[in-house]
């Protein structure tokens, strides 16, 4: 296997034109077993651009280095104070060792439909900033993915996680087959901002989106339980897993909608 | 690859396969008190410091150690005697498989905050696994060493 370590953001922008199939390399904890389970041909590992390991705060909005791990999430007061939420999810984000390395850029981009960061992100009207050689883009993060394990980056990494300051309520559940180190069976990540919902959630479609129709159902104030599931039809289309059945998670998911709700 | 590091605060240099895990490079140095219990980051019984940070050294690769600090237990004696006394005090050992990363990670969460809260402590202790004792003990253990 061949190991790159760009020192530069050019020498790394150089090795990724050159190189299109290794795959970035930063605390490594997702790509580590691949690298034990399988043939991988190269990874440019580029922890050693610390530029991009940062939160900054604006009067508008929270910026969020790529390179930045889950812990210094957790610990971070900005987010502590403005997007709760994030550090709800940091909490329970695998383990202590694992959140030590482990990057919210990595977590993104590895693009697993249970990855813990995305559904809150998406939630809070992210968008993320790419840089390629050809230069620099900013796009919503919905526009990232656009298939199971499929992204829309082209030779391009993930720099800048940006996240919308607003006024909201947020609800977080998590749920797995246990309290600690859980892979989520399902999650809700849900925010009522101006009269407005938002919602998504992990293990519930082959890569993470919006739940756009019970968004609007949610907004028209006129909804029982057989027009969430209604939506939800449209929205979800979960498959039954070693970890969880569809009839479970639709269930599960609707009561989870609820008491997010009450809570509001 | 060529692999310069630090163990322990002594100087290392060998040769690795670029894929070779750090928790095999550590253990055919010689140095065993880091286990492999499940090889996929769960257990926590192969944690290391990594410069200054405790990490599953199953799920880091030969590259990541270069020009790296790295501590064990091996490194960790002085600064541990008091955690590992409490733990042998209170019986909060059966196999021993997991000793070295909780007494790891009972001094890192020490040095953190490390409050003296048993329900804090159990949340600290998330990327920790025992299959012998039920954890009461090592919380005990920790609780007490905290003093």
């Amino acid at each position: 296997m061949n190991y790159l370590k760009p020192k530069t953001v050019d020498e790394m922008l150089k090795n990724i034109d050159e190189n299109p199939d290794f795959y970035i390399f930063c605390g490594g904890t997702d790509l580590a077993l691949k690298l034990k389970n399988s043939s991988v041909d190269g990874v440019i590992d580029i922890s050693s651009l610390k530029q991009f390991d940062f939160i900054t705060k604006t009067d508008s909005m929270i910026q969020i280095g790529a390179l930045t791990t889950v812990n210094t999430i957790l610990e971070n007061h900005y987010i502590e104070n403005y997007i709760v939420i994030l550090s709800d999810v940091a909490k329970e984000f695998a383990s202590h060792q694992i959140r030590n390395i482990a990057t919210i850029g990595g977590n993104i981009v590895n693009d697993s439909p249970v990855a813990d960061m995305i559904a809150p992100l998406l939630v809070l009207d992210s968008t993320v900033t790419l840089l390629g050689s050809k230069g620099e883009r900013t796009i919503p993060l919905a526009e990232l993915f656009d298939g199971f394990k499929s992204l829309t980056l082209k030779n391009e990494i993930i720099t800048t996680i940006n996240i919308p300051i607003k006024k909201h309520q947020h609800y977080y559940r998590k749920v797995g087959a246990r309290a600690k180190l859980n892979i989520s069976k399902l999650s809700l990540a849900m925010i009522k901002s101006e009269d407005k919902y938002y919602l998504s959630g992990t293990s519930l479609n082959p890569y993470t989106k919006r739940f756009f129709n019970v968004e609007k159902l949610l907004e028209s104030g006129e909804f029982n339980d057989a027009m969430i599931l209604e939506s939800l039809e449209k929205d979800i289309s979960p498959s039954g897993s070693f970890r969880s059945t569809k009839e479970y998670r639709f269930q599960v998911l609707l009561n989870m909608i609820k008491e997010g709700l009450d809570g509001f | 690859m060529q692999i310069n590091c630090k163990i322990n605060n002594k100087e290392y240099s060998f040769d690795s396969s670029p894929t070779k895990r750090v928790l095999d490079i550590i253990r055919d140095e010689g140095i065993t008190s880091i286990k492999e219990g499940c090889g996929e980051g769960e257990c926590g019984a192969c944690s290391i410091f990594y410069n200054g940070k405790l990490v599953n050294s199953c799920l880091m690769v030969a590259p990541q150690m270069d020009g790296a600090e790295i501590l064990t237990l091996e490194g960790l004696l002085a600064q541990t005697k008091h955690i590992r006394e409490s733990f042998v005090e209170e019986g909060a050992i059966q196999c021993g498989f997991c000793t070295g990363g909780f007494v790891l990670r009972a001094y890192d969460y020490a040095k953190q905050n490390g409050v003296k809260d048993e329900k804090a402590l159990k949340d600290a202790l998330d990327g920790n696994v025992c299959r012998c004792t039920g954890y009461q003990k090592i919380v005990d253990a920790i609780l007490k060493s905290l003093k």
